[in-house]
C-alpha cells in the first residue's frame, strides 16, 4: 500500500481535476444566471477535437487553444439561442447538442483525418509542463504544484477570479440577480438576455479549455467520445459544489482526486468501481444535507415539467 | 373535424422535424464529398434493405423501444427520469446473474429472471422517486447520479464476483446462459428475438393504460396540470410511485431481454455505448410521450443507426452521420415544443384583451 498514497498523487490529482474544474466552473456560472446547462460535456469534447485539429493545421499550441476556445464559443451559441430565444426545455437541448458535437467531432474525424477511432501523431507537441522556478525548491509545495500544464494554472486562477467577481462586482451580482429572480431583474433594466448569453459563451469557453487540457495536456490525441460523460461529472461537481467557484474547487478535487487514485489501484489489480462510485454517493447525500437554491432555481426556468 | 385536423397537425411536426434532420444530413454528406442520393439509398439498404438487415433494424429497437416507454410514461405523468440508462444495466444485470444460479430452466426461469430484472429496476426508479416526495431531492439530478451508481455497480458484480474467469483478460463479463434459458430467435437465421414480441406487447398494453384507465387519466392529469389533478383529488404521491415503479420496470424489462435474447450474458458497456437509453429518451421527445409514437421512433432511430453502418460500409460516409441526423432532429423537436406554447401564450393574451 506504500505506493497508494504520496504527494505525486496530489500532484496527479490537480492533472486530473483541471478539466472537472474548468466544466464545472462553466457549469456554475450558467446556474447563477439560471440556465441548467447539460451540453457541458458536448462543449468539452468539441474543444478537445478543435484543440488537436487547429494543432495539426497551425502546429502552434497558443493557436490551437485560441481556435478551440473561439469555435466551441460559436458552437455554443446553438444552445443559446435554442435555451434563451426560443424557451427551448434546457434538457432536451443539451442532451441534442451532446450528440451533435459526437456527430460533427466523429464524423470531421473519419472524413478529415481519415482515421477511425483515435488520432494521435507522434511528432504532435502537447501542452508543456511548466515548473514554476521558487515554488519547485520547497520540498512538499514544490512537489505538489510545481509541472503541471498552463492550463492547470489557469483553472486554479480563474477559481480565484471567478469568485471575486461574484462576490465584489457589480456585474456578478447582476448575473445573480438574473439566476434568482428573471423577471425583477429585468424590470430593474438589467439586459438578461445578454447576461446569458454571456454566461454560456464564458461557459463554452471555460469547457473548450477543460477539453485543450485533455487532449493536448494529459495526453497528445483525439479518441472519439474521448470526454466519456466527464462533462456531465463535472454538472455533479458544479452541484455538489453548490456553484460556488470555491466550492467547484473542492468537488472537482475530490472527482480528481479518485480518478487519480482508481488509475493507480487499477495498476495494482484492485477493483475501482466502488473508489469511481464514491462521489456519486458523497453528492447524494450532501444533497440531502443542502439544498442548492441555484440549481433548484435554475431547473424551476426549465420550461417544460421537472417534478 | 377539429379533430382530425389537430392530430393531423401532431403528425407534421414530427415529420417536418425528420425533413429538416434528413436534409442537414444531406448537407454533412456533400461535405463528405459523396452522392446524397446513393448515400441515403445505402443507408435504407442498411437498414431495410433485405431481410437479415431490417430484422437487426428491429432487434436493435428492442431496448430503445422499452427504455423510451418508460421515459415516455414518467413524462406523461410529469416527471423527467433521465435514470433509463442505470435502469436498463440493473435489469440486465439482475437477469443474467439470477438465470445462471436458479437450479432449473426452461420458461419459468427466463420468467423468474426477467421478472427480478424488471422489479430490481423498477425499485431503483422508485427509490429516485422516493427521495423526491419525501427529501425534495431534485429527480433529474438523482436520476442522473443513480446511472453512474448503477453502471459501476454492475461492473463490479461482472468484474468480481460473477465474473466468467473461463477466458482469460477481455472485457468483464458474466458466464454464458444456458440454451434452454436463450429467448428463441423469431426467424431462423436472425438475431430479432422473443423481445420484440415483449416490446410490442408493452407498447400496447401501455397505450391502452394511458387511453383507457382511470389510472392513465390520473398520470395525463398530473402530468398537465399538477394543481389541478391535486385540487380533483389525485393523489399526487400514489401516482408518482407507480409511475415511476413502472418507468423502471420497463427499462428493466429492455435490458433484461437484451441479455436472454442477444448477448446471452452481461458483457461490461454493452447496453451503454451504443447510448440505447439516450436513444430510447430521443424517442420518448420526438413522439411526444405516446406509447405507439415512441415505438415507432426507436425503430426509426435504430434504422438510423444499422443504415448508417450499411453507409460506412459502402460509401466515405462515416457512420457518425446517424448521431448528426439524430441530434438536428432533437433540436428541431426541443423548439418546436416552444412554437406551440408561444402560440398558446398569444392566444391568451388575445383573450385577456377582449375581456378587457
Amino acid at each position: 500500500m506504500e505506493s497508494l498514497f504520496d504527494l505525486s498523487l496530489i500532484n496527479s490529482t490537480l492533472r486530473m481535476m483541471a478539466p472537472l474544474l474548468l466544466a464545472g466552473l462553466g457549469g456554475a456560472i450558467c446556474a447563477r444566471v439560471g440556465i441548467f446547462n447539460v451540453g457541458l460535456d458536448g462543449l468539452m469534447l468539441m474543444g478537445a477535437f478543435l484543440g488537436i485539429a487547429a494543432n495539426v493545421l497551425f502546429e502552434n499550441l497558443i493557436l490551437a487553444t485560441l481556435f478551440a476556445v473561439i469555435g466551441t464559443a460559436i458552437f455554443s451559441l446553438i444552445l443559446g439561442y435554442l435555451i434563451i430565444n426560443l424557451q427551448a426545455n434546457m434538457i432536451v437541448v443539451g442532451i441534442a447538442l451532446n450528440f451533435l458535437s459526437i456527430g460533427i467531432t466523429t464524423f470531421t474525424l473519419r472524413t478529415m483525418f481519415d482515421v477511425k477511432g483515435a488520432y494521435y501523431d507522434n511528432e504532435m507537441a502537447g501542452l508543456p509542463v511548466i515548473h514554476i522556478p521558487i515554488i519547485r525548491e520547497i520540498p512538499i509545495i514544490g512537489n505538489i504544484f510545481s509541472g503541471q500544464t498552463p492550463i492547470v494554472y489557469l483553472g486554479i486562477l480563474i477559481t480565484i477570479l471567478l469568485f471575486f467577481f461574484f462576490r465584489s462586482t457589480v456585474l456578478g451580482s447582476r448575473y445573480d440577480a438574473v439566476g434568482i429572480n428573471l423577471t425583477a431583474a429585468k424590470s430593474q433594466g438589467i439586459k438578461v438576455k445578454a447576461i446569458q448569453y454571456q454566461a454560456i459563451i464564458i461557459s463554452a469557453v471555460l469547457c473548450a479549455l477543460g477539453g485543450v487540457q485533455l487532449s493536448l495536456g494529459q495526453v497528445t490525441m483525439f479518441s472519439e467520445n474521448m470526454t466519456a460523460g466527464r462533462g456531465f461529472i463535472a454538472l455533479v461537481a458544479t452541484m455538489l459544489g453548490q456553484s460556488n467557484p470555491f466550492g467547484v474547487f473542492l468537488s472537482s478535487g475530490l472527482f480528481g482526486f479518485t480518478e487519480a487514485i482508481s488509475i493507480r489501484m487499477q495498476s495494482m489489480n484492485i477493483p475501482t468501481n466502488f473508489t469511481l462510485m464514491l462521489p456519486y454517493v458523497i453528492t447524494i447525500v450532501a444533497m440531502f444535507i443542502f439544498k442548492d437554491k441555484t440549481q433548484l432555481n435554475a431547473l424551476k426556468n426549465n420550461t417544460g415539467s421537472t417534478r | 373535424m377539429n379533430k382530425v385536423k389537430n392530430s393531423a397537425s401532431k403528425m407534421m411536426q414530427p415529420l417536418l422535424a425528420i425533413v429538416v434532420g434528413l436534409i442537414v444530413g444531406a448537407i454533412a454528406m456533400v461535405l463528405a464529398g459523396e452522392s446524397v442520393l446513393n448515400t441515403y439509398h445505402e443507408m435504407w439498404k442498411g437498414a431495410f434493405g433485405n431481410f437479415y438487415f431490417f430484422t437487426s433494424t428491429l432487434e436493435r429497437s428492442i431496448p430503445i423501444i422499452l427504455a423510451g416507454l418508460g421515459v415516455a410514461f414518467a413524462f406523461r405523468a410529469g416527471f423527467f427520469n433521465l435514470g433509463a440508462e442505470g435502469q436498463l444495466v440493473l435489469g440486465a444485470v439482475t437477469t443474467a446473474i439470477v438465470v445462471v444460479y436458479l437450479p432449473f430452466t426452461g420458461v419459468i426461469a427466463i420468467i423468474i429472471a426477467i421478472f427480478s430484472g424488471m422489479v430490481i429496476a423498477g425499485l431503483w426508479s422508485f427509490f429516485a422517486g422516493w427521495m423526491e416526495q419525501r427529501f425534495q431531492i431534485n429527480l433529474l439530478i438523482s436520476t442522473l447520479l443513480l446511472n453512474y451508481i448503477a453502471v459501476l455497480f454492475a461492473g463490479y458484480l461482472v468484474s468480481e464476483p460473477f465474473r466468467d474467469t473461463s477466458s482469460a483478460g477481455g472485457v468483464p463479463q458474466s458466464v454464458m446462459i444456458n440454451d434452454a434459458v436463450k429467448l428463441p430467435a423469431l426467424f431462423e437465421g436472425t438475431n430479432l428475438h422473443m423481445g420484440f414480441i415483449f416490446a410490442v406487447v408493452a407498447t400496447i398494453i401501455l397505450a391502452f393504460i394511458i387511453k383507457r384507465t382511470t389510472f392513465g387519466y390520473e398520470v395525463r392529469m398530473l402530468g398537465q396540470n399538477r394543481f389541478f389533478a391535486q385540487y380533483g383529488g389525485i393523489n399526487r404521491k400514489k401516482v408518482m410511485f407507480t409511475s415511476m415503479l413502472i418507468s423502471g420496470m420497463l427499462a428493466g424489462l429492455g435490458g433484461g431481454v437484451e441479455v436472454l435474447g442477444m448477448h446471452y450474458r452481461f458483457i461490461e458497456g454493452a447496453l451503454t455505448t451504443p447510448q440505447f437509453a439516450w436513444t430510447g429518451l430521443m424517442a420518448a421527445l420526438l413522439a411526444n410521450s405516446n406509447p405507439i409514437g415512441t415505438a415507432v421512433m426507436a425503430i426509426f432511430l435504430a434504422a438510423l443507426d444499422t443504415g448508417s453502418l450499411g453507409v460506412e460500409r459502402n460509401t466515405d460516409v462515416p457512420n457518425a452521420i446517424s448521431d448528426i441526423i439524430q441530434a438536428v432532429l432533437i433540436i428541431f423537436i426541443s423548439a418546436r415544443f416552444t412554437f406551440t406554447f408561444l402560440k398558446l401564450k398569444k392566444k391568451e393574451g388575445k383573450k385577456h384583451g377582449k375581456s378587457i
